[in-house]
This record gives C-alpha cells, sequence and structure tokens, in this order.
C-alpha cells in the first residue's frame, strides 16, 4: 500500500498557506513556470526559483528555500503527480500521473451510514475539499485518461457538484469521470435535468443498491426511504440518457437475497450501463460491524455464480471486483476484473506458489491485515 | 457501534398493506400463477394467496417481502413499484405508435410446387391474371412508405415469388430511392428451387434475406410438398447452401409447415434442422385455414397431438441444450420475451392489441389489402372479412382507418373481452380476431372453447412449471427471452 | 344428464357464479336462477359424460367459483391504481410525483 501523505522535515521552509505543486523532475523549466512546481531533488542538482524541494533521506544535503525532507516511502512521486503542502509540512499526494484510478474525496459528510462505509461521514464544513478539487482540475494533465469523485455524498453539494462537472468537462475535455453516489439527489428531476444539461460525453454515476427489499437496503445504508429515492433517481438519469452503473457490496447482510436483487436489476433496471459486484473492503465501519458483515466469500461463492448467470442471462454487463480467484468459481472468470485501486492492493503467502497470481487481484491491505478468507489456496 | 440502528428501525412500521393489480390462474393442484400488471409472474399455493387478498398476510412471511418486490403489494415502506409499473408497460407498448412494420407483397401467385396446405397459390403460367402489376406495386410501395415506422420490413410472398423476379427488383430499386431515413430491410419468402447467380447477387447488393420452407427430413419435406420432380427437398437444400455461400451464414431461416404427417415426428425434424445448422426452428401450430377449415374437421383431437408434438419438441432442444448444443423454439421464445422482459418482440398472432394492421399488412398481387397474413388465406376461403381495402382505390387513411380494421381490433382486445379480462396470462397472449372469425365467425369467440386460448394457456402454464423446477431451463429461456438475441 | 348446485347467496355474488360457469361453457351449459335464499345452477352435461368427470368437472366448478370471488375483491381493490398506472403509462409527461 503506497502512502500518500505524510509530513516532511522542513528546512528554511516558508509557505503562507497550503497549496497545490505540481510535482516535476525537470531542472530546465522556464523560470516563469517554476513557482508553482515542487521539485523532485534525486542528485546534487536543485535549481533555482521552484515553489518547494522534495528531498529524501538518501539525498545529500542541498541548501534552498522550502526544502522538505520526506520519508522513504514517499520516494515513488513522480514527474505531474500533483501534492498538497501545507506550511507546516504535510504533504498529501492528491494525483498520481502513474495510477489509472485518481480518485479526489470531495467530502465526508453523506446522507447515508452504510454498516462498511470505508470513509466513514464526518457532518462538518469540508467544502475546503471541492475548492481544492476545482483548483487541482487546473493542475492535472490533460491527457488523463479518467478520474474520480467520491465522498461521503458528492451530490450534497447540490449545484456547485454540477459546477464541478461543467468544469471537468471544460478544463479536460478528453478525460472520463467516474462518480459514486447513492442516486437520491437525483430524486429530483430537475437537478437530474441540469445535470443531463452539462451533457458530459463520458461520466459514470456508480449508485449502489444492496437489496431489492427496500427494507434492507434501507438498513444497509442505516437511512429510512433511501431505496425508493435512490431507484427514484435512477429512472431520473435514465430518463435523460445518463449513465449509470450499478454497484452492489457483498457480505452477509446482501447475500440472502443477491439473485433476488440481481433480478430487480434485470427486470426494472435493464438499461443500466454497468453492475459491479463488489467484494467486502475491511476498512472504516467494516471492523467496527464485522459480526453483522462477515461472510468468507468461499461460502457464498455459488450465491455469487447464480446471481452473475441471472445478469449474464439478460445481457447485462457485469463485473467481479475485489476477490481473490481461489474463492470464487471458474464460471465467473469472463466477469472477474483484477482490480483493487493500485495502492490499496497485496498478496498473502500462500500466494507465492500460485500460478494464477498474476491475473489475480490479490487483497486489499486492510483484508490482510484483519480479515480475510480461510480459503485461499494457491493454484498449481 | 450505538449509532448504527438494527433491522427492526427499517421495517414497515403499520402492518396493512395495499394490492396491486394482480390476476391469477391454477397452474395445478396446489399451486396458482400470479401475475402482476406488467405481466411478470410468481408461483404461490393457494392459501398464500387467499391470505394476500384478503389482507392477512405478515410482513414477516417470506412471501411477503417477494410479493412486495415484485410489485404485487406496496406498503408504507416503498411506493416506487407503480412508477416501475408504469415504465414497463410503456415500454411494453411502446412500439405502438411505430405501427406497422412489416409490409408484405405478394407478388405472384403462380407457384411450380402444389403443397395441399396451402391455400392461396395458383399452378398456372398466366402472369396477367395472377402477377403483381408495377401499378399495384408503386401503390403498395408508397403506401408501405407511409407507414410511421422507423424501421420496416418488405417480405414478397407469393406463389412463389421468384416467378415474378423482375417486378422484386423493380420494387426494391423503387424502395431504395424513395425511402429517405427509414431504414428498410428486405425478405424473400422463397422455396429456392428457382434461386440462381443473378438472384444471388441481387440479394447481396440490397441485403435481401431468405427465408425459405423446410418441413423436416426428405421424406416428410416432399410428401408435404410436391412438385414436378419430387425434388422440392434437394432443391431447398441445394438453394441453402448457395444462399448462404453468397450471403453468409444467417442470412437464410426457414420455417415449418406443420401437417398430420409431422406429428410424431418432431425429432427428425429438429435433427433436420440441427443438421442443416439453423439455430433455431418454430414449431408452428397446425393451420386451421384451408381444407381445415372447410371441413371443420380441425378438432379438439388434432389440438392435443399438436400439444404432445411441441411438448416433445421443446424437450428435445432442452436436451441439446444441455448436452452444449445452441438450439431454440422461436414460438417459445416470443412468449418468453412477453414472460421475462418489458419487451413487445411483435409477432401478430400474440399481440393485444390485435396485431393485424398495426404490426403488418398485405399488398396482394391484385391490389386488395389484407390485415395480415391470415386475413388473406381466409379471403381465400371465401370470406373476405379482413379486407381492408384496394391499393388503387383507397388512400392510406381510408385503408388503416376503415371500420374493417379498427372494429375487430377493437372488439377483441383481450383486456376488454369474457375471461382474457380476468386472465392471469393476457399480456403473453394475444387477440386473434382473424383466427376466432374464421372457425367461429366472431372475432372474439368463446375463450373456453377456442383453440387458440386453449394452445395458449397450455404452453404459458407448461414453461412456467418448466422454469420452476429446473434452473437450468429458466437459464436458457432467459437467454432466449432477449431482444436482439 | 343435468345436475343443481345451490350457492348460498349470502356468501356467493351473482357475478362470480356467472364468470365460472362461463369457464365452463366447454363443459356443460348452465342456467342460473333464484331459489330463496339460494342461487341455483342446473348445469346440463353432454351424455357422453361420465360420472366420474362429472363429478370432477362440478368439484372444478366450484372451485372456480370461489376463485372468482377472490377476482371480484382483488378488482374492487386495484381498480383505482390501475387506472392510475395506466394514465401515467400512457402520458407524455413525465412518471415521477415531483413533475
Amino acid at each position: 500500500m503506497l502512502k500518500l501523505y505524510g509530513r516532511g522535515v522542513a528546512e528554511n521552509f516558508v509557505l503562507d498557506r497550503s497549496r497545490l505543486f505540481t510535482l516535476t523532475k525537470n531542472p530546465h523549466l522556464p523560470i516563469g513556470e517554476r513557482a508553482d512546481k515542487a521539485f523532485i531533488v534525486e542528485g546534487s542538482l536543485a535549481p533555482e526559483g521552484y515553489g518547494a524541494y522534495l528531498t529524501f533521506e538518501s539525498v545529500e544535503e542541498v541548501v534552498q528555500q522550502n526544502q522538505l525532507e520526506l520519508p522513504e516511502e514517499m520516494s515513488y512521486i513522480d514527474e505531474s503527480d500533483i501534492a498538497r503542502i501545507s506550511p507546516s509540512g504535510r504533504i498529501s499526494v492528491i494525483f498520481r500521473k502513474k495510477s489509472p484510478n485518481n480518485t479526489f474525496l470531495l467530502t465526508e459528510r453523506c446522507n447515508h451510514y452504510c454498516l462498511m462505509c470505508s470513509q466513514p461521514p464526518k457532518d462538518h464544513d469540508d467544502s475546503w475539499l471541492m475548492e481544492e478539487a476545482m483548483e487541482a482540475l487546473e493542475l492535472i494533465p490533460k491527457d488523463t485518461v479518467n478520474i474520480g469523485y467520491t465522498g461521503g455524498e458528492p451530490t450534497l453539494y447540490g449545484d456547485q457538484f454540477l459546477e464541478l462537472i461543467a468544469k471537468t468537462k471544460q478544463v479536460l475535455p478528453n478525460t472520463a469521470i467516474d462518480v459514486l453516489t447513492n442516486g437520491r439527489t437525483f430524486k429530483d428531476s430537475s437537478f437530474a435535468k441540469r445535470y443531463a444539461e452539462i451533457d458530459h460525453h463520458d461520466c459514470l454515476l456508480g449508485i449502489p443498491i444492496y437489496s431489492d427489499d427496500p427494507a434492507q437496503h434501507d438498513y444497509v445504508v442505516q437511512a429510512n426511504g433511501a431505496f425508493d429515492e435512490t431507484v427514484q433517481g435512477i429512472l431520473n438519469l435514465k430518463r435523460f440518457n445518463q449513465k449509470v452503473e450499478i454497484r452492489v457490496v457483498i457480505h452477509k447482510q446482501t447475500i440472502d437475497r443477491l439473485v433476488q436483487t440481481c433480478e430487480f436489476i434485470a427486470r426494472n433496471l435493464i438499461f443500466v450501463d454497468h453492475v459491479a459486484l463488489m467484494g467486502l473492503e475491511m476498512m472504516g465501519f467494516t471492523r467496527a460491524n464485522l459480526d453483522k458483515l462477515w461472510i468468507d466469500p468461499y461460502e457464498y461463492k455459488n450465491t455469487l455464480s447464480k446471481a452473475l448467470e441471472v445478469l449474464n442471462s439478460y445481457g447485462i454487463k457485469t463485473s467481479i471486483y475485489n476477490h481473490q480467484l481461489c474463492v470464487v468459481n471458474l464460471d465467473v472468470k469472463p466477469n472477474y476484473v483484477k482490480s483493487i485501486s493500485d495502492w490499496k492492493n497485496e498478496y498473502v503467502e500462500e500466494c507465492d506458489s500460485c500460478i494464477k497470481k498474476n491475473e489475480c487481484g490479490g487483497f486489499f491491505s486492510s483484508s490482510k491485515k484483519y480479515r480475510y478468507s480461510d480459503h485461499i489456496k494457491a493454484f498449481r | 457501534m450505538s449509532k448504527f440502528q438494527p433491522i427492526e428501525f427499517y421495517k414497515n412500521k403499520s402492518h396493512s398493506y395495499e394490492l396491486l393489480p394482480l390476476r391469477f390462474e391454477a397452474l395445478d393442484d396446489e399451486n396458482y400463477v400470479v401475475t402482476n400488471m406488467a405481466g411478470e409472474y410468481l408461483t404461490l399455493p393457494r392459501d398464500k394467496l387467499s391470505k394476500l387478498v384478503k389482507h392477512e398476510l405478515t410482513a414477516s412471511d417470506p412471501d411477503y417481502v417477494n410479493l412486495r418486490a415484485r410489485h404485487f403489494l406496496v406498503d408504507d415502506k416503498t411506493s416506487i413499484a407503480k412508477d416501475l409499473l408504469a415504465i414497463k408497460l410503456r415500454t411494453k407498448y411502446s412500439n405502438l405508435s411505430e405501427f406497422t412494420g412489416l409490409h408484405i407483397f405478394v407478388i405472384s401467385l403462380r407457384c411450380e410446387h402444389s403443397c395441399p396446405y396451402c391455400q392461396v397459390s395458383r399452378a398456372s403460367d398466366d402472369k396477367v391474371a395472377f402477377d403483381m402489376s408495377k401499378e399495384v406495386a408503386d401503390k403498395s410501395l408508397d403506401l408501405a412508405l407511409k407507414a410511421p415506422a422507423q424501421n420496416i420490413k418488405i417480405e414478397f410472398q407469393g406463389g412463389e415469388p421468384l416467378l415474378n423476379f423482375p417486378l422484386i427488383q423493380y420494387i426494391v430499386e423503387r424502395a431504395e430511392s424513395l425511402r429517405g431515413s427509414k431504414n428498410i430491410g428486405y425478405v424473400i419468402a422463397t422455396n429456392l428451387a428457382l434461386i440462381n447467380d443473378e438472384v444471388l447477387q441481387f440479394c447481396k447488393k440490397y441485403k435481401v434475406q431468405i427465408s425459405t420452407s423446410l418441413d423436416g427430413p426428405k421424406d416428410l419435406h416432399n410428401h408435404n410438398r410436391p412438385r414436378k420432380g419430387s425434388n422440392s427437398y434437394e432443391k431447398a437444400i441445394e438453394g441453402m447452401a448457395s444462399a448462404r455461400e453468397y450471403l453468409g451464414k444467417y442470412s437464410v431461416s426457414a420455417l415449418m409447415t406443420t401437417t398430420k404427417a409431422s406429428l410424431g415426428r418432431v425429432k427428425e425434424i429438429i435433427d433436420e434442422y440441427v443438421n442443416r445448422e439453423f439455430g433455431g426452428i418454430f414449431l408452428r401450430p397446425l393451420s386451421p385455414y384451408g381444407f381445415a377449415l372447410k371441413t371443420k374437421t380441425y378438432a379438439a383431437y388434432d389440438a392435443q397431438k399438436w400439444h404432445e408434438f411441441y411438448v416433445e419438441g421443446l424437450e428435445y432442444i432442452i436436451e441439446l441444450n444441455r448436452q452444449g448444443k445452441e438450439f431454440r423454439e422461436f414460438y417459445t421464445a416470443l412468449i418468453l420475451s412477453k414472460m421475462l422482459t418489458s419487451t413487445e418482440p411483435g409477432y401478430v398472432d400474440l399481440m393485444s392489441p390485435a396485431g393485424i394492421g398495426i404490426g403488418a399488412v398485405v399488398y396482394n398481387y391484385d391490389g386488395k389489402v389484407f390485415a395480415s397474413d391470415e386475413s388473406r388465406m381466409l379471403a381465400e376461403m371465401g370470406e373476405n372479412k379482413f379486407e381492408i381495402g384496394h391499393v388503387l382505390k383507397h388512400s392510406y387513411e381510408q385503408i388503416f382507418l376503415s371500420d374493417a380494421l379498427l372494429d375487430p381490433i377493437e372488439e377483441s382486445f383481450a383486456y376488454s373481452v369474457p375471461m382474457c379480462n380476468d386472465c392471469a396470462f393476457e399480456s403473453y397472449c394475444g387477440a386473434d380476431p382473424v383466427f376466432h372469425y374464421g372457425i367461429y365467425k366472431d372475432y372474439v369467440g368463446r375463450k373456453p372453447d377456442s383453440e387458440f386460448c386453449n394452445r395458449n394457456m397450455k404452453i404459458f402454464k407448461y414453461l412456467i412449471k418448466r422454469m420452476e423446477e429446473d434452473p437450468f431451463v429458466k437459464k436458457i429461456f432467459t437467454e432466449w427471452a432477449q431482444p436482439n438475441a | 344428464m343435468e345436475l343443481q348446485v345451490l350457492f348460498d347467496k349470502q356468501i356467493y355474488s351473482v357475478e362470480a357464479i356467472k364468470k365460472a360457469a362461463y369457464r365452463f361453457i366447454d363443459k356443460f351449459s348452465a342456467v342460473i336462477s333464484e331459489e330463496g335464499p339460494s342461487y341455483s345452477c342446473a348445469l346440463n352435461f353432454p351424455d357422453k359424460s361420465s360420472d366420474n368427470q362429472v363429478t370432477r368437472i362440478v368439484d372444478d366448478f366450484k372451485k372456480e367459483v370461489l376463485d372468482q370471488d377472490l377476482r371480484e375483491s382483488i378488482k374492487k381493490e386495484t381498480e383505482g391504481v390501475r387506472n392510475l398506472i395506466l394514465a401515467h403509462t400512457f402520458s407524455k409527461a413525465g412518471l415521477i410525483k415531483d413533475e
């Protein structure tokens, strides 16, 4: 797991406020372009005029203004990455050019309180995150294939959320967007219409539905009335031809009706662009609710196959994420995705001798640490 | 941790619920089939059904959750069902406004076969008497292009349409020049005995599909379809091979006609289709038109035998699939679309409002316009109830708004007729005013007596039972049900 | 052969009986009349019907009357919401309530 944030040892560090910097290793930038860049020092070269200088313990001492010595685990940073650096020397890498899935957290506020939430909600004003995302858009390389927006619940920003999408379209016309949202704000059809009017060429809203039983869905997300509003939101979005993905996290509270839920999707929401069936992550609330949530994926693999069969026979594009190959049936392989964000995934000892290791997504770091299947077995 | 509420907090507060519109039929001695407004079904034991209707079902009953999720009831927890039902119905009906999609041109009545079950052909060389004229062709095409549908299909039938191939060329070329933004698909329904390179080249150029007859293995096919030389089968096989080679494997489809001689041989017929590399077969019901109608020998005996033929055929096909051979039965697939999806396949005989005029129309060689293919057959028997106009005498509005068309559609509308009005399977079925008029001299008939009703009800119940008892059958049936499958 | 079946007027509606009889029109003809506190169904079977067949058919008929009764309850309760849903189905405006 990559360490995305840390604290550097500051040397002559003078910064008036937290700022976003594009990182660079290029010592030959025109003088006029150096002030908003942070230079990654690799040798003894540290040309003048850069906004900040990032060094590592292994590097010889150089004397410059705004030098920050970072822990070795952060030496992955590279050209075109974007980081927020604060006057106290805290650094947070918010964009990595090499990453295939850069995601921006827009808020920790949420109107759900999911039992398995990996980003537990906090009810405070964190609109600076939205402002920062808007600012970062100017710095993100134009050839970026896609970025993600998550929360909390991003649409709680209302029109500001729409402005963000519109600005993303304008500033990054070749970049696709993935948004994670519960979709409820779109139950207001005028909001859905305004969203549609932005006419983004490739924005996918990933919306969870955890059961065809409204009581069960509302229980998982801990919000009464959530199911009806989420479905209404999806219907509105589709009325305006917007791209929607349905996400189902599989755990003890969603497994019993997983097949029926997929049948519900097939009969009522067949027009969705994609369905994601996802394994449980051990972060956030999951550990606190483990007794209610944990079921060994090996125990539910046949149900997973049946659920997938429903979606496949209706011709709905479906992917299975966040499972290890040894805990699912072979019949799901066509839909299996070697997922897990590149900064989160790992393998266990048993995997060392597995011949399918490079086809397998491995584990969340959190899963490896706290709980994973008892049936991990190398393929030979 | 104490911030999380238990599941009870999210269940419905009150124990009462409202029924959504639902209908039911007995499936067997214990179970009933219940269908919702969108035609989705559920099976329940009768006592459960009774409890449901009497509002005695409690939320803790496992069937309660299913019934709520499948839109048979709403309660204070959720009412999104009403919107979802409306959307699904809207989808089912959405093609109605497209109106007539299939335009059948009867190019000539002349034919070199003399199949006893054919009502419409003439073994004659008299082209003037039995060929469609250019004038009639022009007017027919003008009418076809007036249809609101964005995508239409023009099907050339006969007799044997290739006997008047020049007219086919003429019509296709004229259609291509006049079609504007419409997409037109062309089909020639031919026995393939007269196919040649010229025809094939033309078909390739305009992407014309071929629909042919294959009644079964050689002896059965030739027995059903006599021609000089007794080589209908050989000619058909040869023609199929040429057509496929020239136009591609999927350019040829085949239809069988079920006759008394076919009954009892369904496996052989299916094997023939499998061997000829077709992706499926349409097990057609016995036709009541023609000889059978005249002599009223269209009896219950035949209907029962046909049902056995169908079931044996379907089970054989399911077995083939189980062994890994992908093959489907198309009549079943049409019904399954209506059962398992919100699409309306647009098959004339299984539409309500009736598919006559709305789904298809026939421009006859002599200029007469008929509401459907069966309507034309009925006319050949002397009953021209469904003749709705003449291309040389009537405008588009006069034809498609004529009483001859609208009366049967309105009067046979299934929701408004006795028994269909209550029937759980109404959304899988159709109003077939032509069939009923032909046999019972009434657009509606009496459904308990109606062979159409009996045949279809038996099939609906059979399909539901098979899906409920066998997950493999449910899986392949779901695949068959998909549109554009 | 002819048979009579009586239905208590307090319990069964004549509509349910008529509809049930209609479904059996291929098996018997029925004449329905009132007889004191009951509805009387005079069922006329074709001559070739055996006793076993007739018993079975009459049993089915009685069950069908009960089913028709259930159907009446459903229709009564759901006619309104059915019309609402159909109105939504065919309206040009949106389906969702806040439209």
